[in-house]
């Protein structure tokens, strides 16, 4: 599994990185979230599917 | 009679709803009105206040947020734009000659403000300042704890969010009461009442010492949000005094009255639901962040926001003209029962959680970190020291109308009477005053890492 997260369309919000810490980073400077690794690790797929559910903006996407 | 055919507007502004959320039985009938939005328009017509449309879906909310500059939040108080009212339906009176802060710019103008005021306030920024705010919440409750009686907003809600929102814009604490007064009675206080004539004079006494705060850093520069807008410049020019002003009142108004309503809202729920707050207590681990969103999710104290159509557009499948209102019911949205199951429960485990209580787009609530950790302190310091409190429901006075905060004037518990761990309020705030100033807290995370050392 693969994750990415659209720049123009991630805002902050910040859930992301609550649902799958490892998995995401967010920016110091405005908490923008892109994913720290595009390959997704078997152990944090599930985690990271909640991340996709739960971002406000749905700018995460899994491939 | 005859009855003519529905024609031009009349068929495009449909279908059409009374929908008045200034209105006081707006509250009771909040749950029920929400379900028929959801039912069959989520996106209507109503012909109150000057005519607006209200989007309650959240699929429609998510189209406006990205429909760019089809939609503007400007409010043009000088008339020297396209005369838009920005985020109030209707615009209120009191606010009259002053923009909303950056909340009522549209970009480019808007993103420098938050460009400049973002590193003092992302995840990374706010983290910092956790023992401050424990510190802050942990005098409130020792204010109380001995007497075995609290008021949550009076007490404890209504001081940490303000005494924080004013070390972070590096104001002096010991003026939280001043702005206290205008930023949460303002809100909760009906116009024409006979208390407004008293809001209105704390209004503009506060709006007085943010202009002399305004001017105070500009002389003697010291770290802060009051310092970040101080120095802002766009394309090679500083705003204007006023819109500067205007967005310190939006600091202000942000940092203060939601976080109140928010944490109040939960702790009345707790107290109604003794299993749920002691199965918070037992898995706070695992529970404190899912029960944080679903309590966003379920009050969204900020309940909505208005925008001006700026051209003629379709947006969620309907036609639009310049110039319309329109309503962004996030509170509504919350409801959905297309992306929320089972949307009038509280859940704190809900998944998929994809709340709007922080508005969605460009103008995502700029202060949601604050909110969520200062609640996340405060409840977590209730739960730890008064876990049995016990809310006292016919002196609790909610807001008589929810058009604008739904909020809470008062919230009186009783619990079983313990040991203070330190220091009143007021020798607190004094401490503190001095940590902030020595050791520079309110530095913007790109100047400062340390996390504040309290003692």
């Amino acid at each position: 599994m693969k994750v990415r997260v659209d720049p123009e369309r991630c805002q902050g919000h910040t859930l992301c990185a609550m649902r799958a810490p490892k998995v995401f980073e967010l920016s110091e400077i405005d908490g923008h979230s892109s994913p720290i690794n595009e390959e997704v690790p078997d152990d944090q797929q599930d985690q990271v599917v909640e991340a996709v559910r739960s971002c406000p903006e749905r700018a995460i996407s899994v491939f | 009679m005859t009855v003519s055919e529905p024609h031009g507007d009349d068929i495009r502004k449909q279908p059409r709803v009374h929908f008045d959320r200034h209105a006081p039985e707006y509250r009771d009938q909040f749950e029920e009105q929400t379900r028929a939005f959801h039912a069959g328009c989520p996106l209507a017509w109503s012909d109150t206040y000057g005519g607006h449309w209200v989007a309650a879906g959240n699929r429609e909310l998510l189209a406006f947020a990205r429909a760019g500059q089809k939609l503007s939040n400007d409010h043009d108080v000088n008339g020297e734009r396209r005369g838009y009212q920005g985020i109030n339906i209707p615009a209120p009176a009191r606010g009259k000659g002053f923009r909303g802060g950056f909340l009522e710019m549209d970009p480019p103008e808007q993103r420098a403000y938050r460009n400049a005021l973002n590193p003092y306030l992302s995840p990374a920024a706010i983290a910092r300042w956790i023992p401050f705010i424990d510190e802050v919440a942990r005098a409130c409750l020792d204010e109380k704890i001995e007497s075995g009686r609290i008021d949550f907003v009076d007490d404890l809600a209504n001081i940490v969010p303000a005494v924080f929102t004013l070390a972070m814009m590096g104001v002096p604490l010991k003026k939280w009461e001043l702005y206290n007064e205008p930023a949460h009675a303002g809100v909760y206080t009906p116009p024409g009442s006979p208390e407004m004539a008293r809001v209105v004079e704390a209004h503009m006494a506060m709006l007085k010492d943010i202009a002399a705060t305004l001017h105070e850093v500009r002389a003697h520069p010291r770290p802060g949000l009051a310092d970040a807008l101080a120095r802002l410049e766009i394309d090679g020019k500083p705003p204007s005094d006023i819109d500067l002003v205007g967005a310190m009142a939006l600091l202000i108004g942000g940092g203060f009255d939601t976080t109140t309503a928010l944490t109040a809202h939960a702790l009345e729920w707790l107290s109604q639901h003794p299993d749920e707050r002691a199965r918070l207590v037992r898995e706070r681990d695992t529970l404190l962040d899912t029960a944080t969103e679903e309590f966003l999710r379920y009050f969204t104290p900020a309940p909505g926001d208005g925008r001006t159509v700026a051209e003629n557009c379709e947006i969620a499948g309907k036609e639009f003209e310049e110039g319309e209102r329109v309503w962004l019911s996030w509170a509504m949205a919350n409801r959905d029962p297309a992306v929320f199951p089972d949307p009038d429960r509280v859940d704190l485990e809900r998944g998929g959680n994809r709340h709007t209580a922080f508005g969605l787009g460009i103008h995502r609530c700029i202060g949601s970190n604050v909110a969520r950790t200062v609640f996340k302190r405060m409840l977590i310091q209730v739960l730890d020291r008064i876990p049995d409190f016990v809310c006292d429901a016919e002196n609790t006075v909610h807001y008589e109308t929810i058009g604008v905060i739904q909020g809470m004037r008062h919230l009186p518990a009783t619990f079983t009477p313990g040991p203070r761990l330190g220091p009143g309020l007021e020798e607190t705030l004094a401490s503190l005053q001095q940590v902030c100033d020595e050791q520079g807290l309110a530095e913007p995370v790109t100047v400062r890492k340390a996390e504040a050392k309290i003692r």
